[in-house]
């Protein structure tokens, strides 16, 4: 089962259009920065991500996410045939 | 806003679209537990009130046209295309356990409202058992 960086139901979406969560259901808060590239969904659904802000709110720190194309599977074969 | 803080839905529901036919196609991507749906009504929740009171509620689409990123086809192979499974059910499957559709954010989001958090077990059964997507990335 694959560990996700960030806890996140991929079907939900807010007003941007980008999937959002709460930055404190991150497994280490530190990764998640804009631009950065994240597995993201549960571990049922993991989904390679990237994150494009934070927005800080009363109630917590909403993370948007861009769901980028191709599966774990895909760039797990895209980095071992460029001997990543 | 809410006193505590929570953003108040009503203000993103989408309020000049039609409620959707029963026969319309609601879709998911999956799979869920039990667990994960209650995960998502909770985080919905922590984040908006509904007419000033507590809301639990989980996401899905609406299959809304009959061609483009609205489609049941434009759905599976876009907003869902990382999901090789999903689950596929009708606004009416929906409404007949009690459980309200209502349109919110970008069309064709959508959020099931619950009742009450016990009420994913009443979603899970409607949302049927789940279905390979066709147009997932491989």
């Amino acid at each position: 089962m694959t560990r996700v960086d960030i806890a996140a139901d991929l079907n939900s979406e807010d007003e941007t259009g980008f999937v959002w969560t709460f930055l404190d259901e991150a497994e280490d808060p530190s990764v998640i920065r804009p631009g950065e590239v994240v597995v993201a969904g549960s571990p049922l659904t993991p989904a390679v991500c990237e994150v494009i802000d934070l927005v800080d709110k009363p109630v917590g720190t909403i993370v948007h996410l861009r769901v980028l194309p191709g599966t774990i599977e895909q760039y797990r074969r895209l980095l071992a045939r460029v001997g990543v | 806003m809410s006193t505590d803080g929570r953003e108040e839905l009503r203000r993103r529901v989408r309020v000049d679209e039609a409620p959707p036919a029963d026969a319309a196609v609601v879709i998911r991507g999956g799979p869920d537990t039990l667990s994960l749906l209650s995960a998502h009504a909770r985080r919905l929740h922590r984040a908006f009130v509904l007419d000033g009171e507590p809301v639990f509620g989980v996401s899905v689409f609406v299959a809304l046209d009959d061609l483009g990123p609205a489609s049941e086809r434009g759905i599976l192979s876009g907003k869902l295309r990382t999901y090789p499974s999903i689950y596929r059910c009708t606004a009416g499957e929906l409404s007949d356990r009690g459980l309200t559709l209502l349109p919110t954010f970008v069309r064709p989001h959508y959020t099931i409202v619950l009742p009450n958090l016990g009420a994913v077990d009443a979603l899970a059964t409607a949302l049927g058992r789940l279905l390979p997507n066709p147009y997932a990335e491989a």
